[in-house]
């Protein structure tokens, strides 16, 4: 097997990559503040008081976990969004400059939009879990302590909880957003100019299928090694040390 | 005790049960403004369960617990929050909020519940780690700590609220041997001091220098209520005088 | 808005098994085809891949774990395209989609199938390991009498919810125009154009009532135990 790099680093190929690399980056990024968002929502609903508005959330954690993440992009993009309203679809169509890529890419498409709202969406339900899973595991004494101290439920839940859970959850939802990262690649069945789009159409054009599929491989697995190691960055449990601090030889308290 | 006995805590016929189970039955106690009442008992006995039901951690099947005269068994919401804010809680485990360091511990609930401000809430940590000895513990996480420094930092974190009432639920059972004196010196402190306290313990020597009344529960209900000298020098229940004598010499078992 | 159930009623047979009459198993038999075919070998790959990084800490566990990794850290779309391309140039023939699909999903499968054997030997009590060579096993004997059969029990359920996820992940069949349920219903919904929200719904509901169920089953028998 011979590689010819030269056939997809060069002229168009680079291009169609180049703008396959931002697209990906922009619908992550974009997915992944949505998906933020739409966890609080979520959260709310799931730890709420009355148990309507947490059937509500656990009804909509059962939809989204049983069906495939194509299936839900592929509604959002052919049902949904033909329901929205006509205004704001032509409104979408039209050309925004600032909303535009370099190469003429636009930005609000149907595809991004459908795109972003799918994998955020699905990935808030997948990280309203693993924080729901991390206050699981924080020991029933705190909510004890903090009860007897005369915090409300939802004080308790804010000041001692859920900064807990939080941590606890932290790697899991790392996992989550890289995880939107990689299923932004299903992006390309409705036709979003990601990288696995490119890299299929650089494959028909000059059908250096091995180069294009190994330069999607490393690009993939690049963006997400950066984005892990970023992201582990914030972990609030490294600013808090795990071994007693170093001490002084101390002289016994006096009784 | 100088003054006529004020009634701060009445147990009246308080009753909890879990389904079929009955942990407390009917059990009438009264404590005065200032006593110190240890309560003591086998396990399973129930004595957790009654002062867990003060502060309403658990709460009555039936009868009543007056507080300073007012009735609690239905209490809710604010009402029940800030009976909450007037009765401190020491519990086994300490249960130390871990993502918080010894000062944070304490004025967490001073600026959020009391909604003091950040200074007096400051003030009173530093004073509290003071008094119990743990002046330069303020920045320390609770897992940087030993068992018996975390538990003076949670007393210290109750006595910031300026409770009313205090209640330890097995302070020392959780710690190694070595730590536990560090941590009944500050309890007899507070005790010497005039707080209203009810102590759950094993620790019978405590209990004999410092209580002004022990009582032993079995089975959910009260069977013997005496100042020390008489609780342990003149035991008057069987049951009483048999748990004190697997207690204080269990080597010495007959198998009675 | 009007809500057609017309074009799924007239399509219902083509969605459920595809075009089975003329020996074409497509639509959701197909999907429960490849799930399964991708789930057994799956288990068959990463299992003993599991066995081996257990029982072989330091570089050969090391491998494995990267290996898994770098498989992860793909989208599940590339392994696809991957074994498409691959397969056919190693074999020097052509290969049916739906086999490129059950290669690269057994594949993607089998490092989450290795990660849970490995943690299922793991979480087992170290005295078993021990009883068992008191007795004078050797090492395959006690994995293979001892240890394996416990951590295959207790790890049922992180398998029934890793072929829950391979039904869903079999939808990517899609790029590959291999006829599974979610290709079948991309298929109705370009010939009929007009009702996208109906098919994809009822697709997503069949899908709910599958992965949904098979939860509910794991959890039932889970705690029949």
């Amino acid at each position: 097997m011979q590689f010819d790099w030269t056939g997809i680093l060069t002229g168009a190929p680079l291009e169609w990559l180049k703008t396959g690399i931002v697209t990906t980056l922009v619908v992550t990024v974009v997915g992944s503040l949505l998906a933020a968002l739409l966890t609080l929502g979520l959260l709310s609903l799931r730890l709420a008081g009355q148990k309507s508005l947490r059937a509500l959330a656990v009804g909509i954690t059962e939809l989204f976990r049983n069906t495939p993440i194509l299936v839900q992009i592929l509604f959002w993009y052919f049902g949904a969004y033909n329901l929205l309203p006509r205004g704001w679809r032509d409104w979408i169509n039209d050309d925004h400059p600032w909303a535009t890529l370099p190469g003429n890419v636009p930005l609000l498409s149907p595809e991004f939009i459908a795109s972003a709202w799918g994998l955020g969406l699905f990935t808030a339900v997948f990280v309203t879990e693993e924080i729901r899973a991390g206050l699981a595991a924080v020991s029933p004494g705190q909510s004890e302590a903090a009860l007897s101290q005369g915090f409300s439920r939802w004080q308790t839940l804010r000041h001692v909880l859920l900064p807990q859970a939080l941590s606890n959850a932290f790697q899991p939802v790392v996992g989550q957003f890289l995880n939107l990262m990689k299923l932004s690649s299903l992006a390309t069945a409705i036709g979003l100019w990601e990288i696995t789009y490119q890299v299929r159409q650089i494959e028909s054009y000059n059908s250096h299928a091995l180069e294009a599929f190994a330069a999607g491989t490393l690009l993939y697995l690049t963006i997400g090694l950066i984005m892990g190691r970023a992201l582990l960055l914030l972990d609030p449990a490294k600013r808090r040390p795990l071994t007693p601090a170093p001490q002084p030889v101390e002289v016994r308290d006096a009784v | 005790m100088n003054e006529a006995p004020a009634p701060i805590i009445e147990f009246r016929q308080a009753e909890k049960s879990y389904g079929p189970h009955q942990v407390i039955r009917g059990v009438d106690l009264t404590v005065n403004k200032g006593e110190v009442v240890v309560i003591c008992g086998p396990s399973g006995s129930g004595k957790s369960t009654l002062i867990r039901l003060v502060n309403r951690l658990e709460s009555l099947s039936d009868g009543d617990i007056l507080i300073n005269g007012r009735s609690t068994a239905h209490l809710d919401g604010a009402e029940l929050r800030r009976l909450r804010t007037s009765v401190g809680f020491v519990f086994q485990q300490f249960n130390l909020y871990p993502h918080l360091t010894a000062h944070g511990n304490i004025t967490l609930a001073l600026e959020k519940v009391l909604k003091l401000g950040k200074a007096e809430a400051d003030r009173r940590a530093e004073e509290l780690l003071n008094r119990v000895g743990l002046a330069d513990k303020g920045q320390h996480y609770p897992s940087q700590l030993s068992g018996g420094q975390q538990q003076r930092v949670a007393i210290a974190r109750t006595l910031a609220m300026q409770p009313e009432i205090l209640l330890f639920d097995e302070p020392t059972s959780a710690l190694d041997p070595e730590m536990i004196g560090e941590v009944l010196a500050v309890i007899r402190q507070l005790a010497e001091g005039g707080s209203t306290m009810l102590v759950v313990t094993h620790e019978m020597g405590f209990a004999r220098e410092v209580a002004d009344r022990v009582v032993f529960i079995d089975q959910g209900q009260i069977l013997e209520d005496a100042p020390p000298a008489q609780f342990f020098g003149a035991t008057r229940h069987p049951r009483a005088r048999h748990f004190l004598k697997q207690l204080l010499s269990p080597l010495h078992n007959d198998g009675e | 808005m009007l809500f057609d159930p017309n074009v799924i009623l007239g399509n219902l047979d083509y969605l459920l098994w595809g075009r089975m009459a003329q020996g074409e198993p497509g639509g959701l038999l197909l999907t429960l085809l490849l799930s399964l075919s991708a789930g057994i070998a799956s288990l068959g790959l990463g299992i003993p891949m599991g066995l081996l990084a257990w029982s072989r800490p330091g570089p050969i566990r090391q491998t494995l774990f990267w290996w898994a990794d770098l498989i992860r850290g793909i989208p599940l779309i590339f392994v696809i395209f991957w074994v498409y391309f691959l397969v056919p140039a190693l074999l020097g023939r052509d290969v049916p989609g739906s086999l490129s699909v059950i290669l690269a999903l057994a594949w993607f499968t089998s490092a989450a199938v290795m990660y849970s054997t490995v943690a299922g030997l793991d979480a087992l009590p170290k005295g078993q390991w021990e009883a068992a060579q008191a007795s004078g096993m050797s090492r395959l004997q006690a994995l293979r009498w001892v240890l394996l059969p416990q951590a295959l029990r207790n790890l049922r359920p992180s398998f029934v919810g890793l072929f829950i996820s391979l039904i869903k992940d079999t939808s990517l069949a899609f790029i590959l125009n291999v006829p599974e349920l979610t290709t079948v219903a991309g298929q109705v919904n370009n010939r009929t154009q007009l009702y996208p929200t109906e098919i994809f719904l009822f697709t997503a509901a069949l899908y709910f009532l599958l992965c949904g169920g098979l939860a509910r089953l794991g959890q039932a028998t889970s705690r029949v135990k």
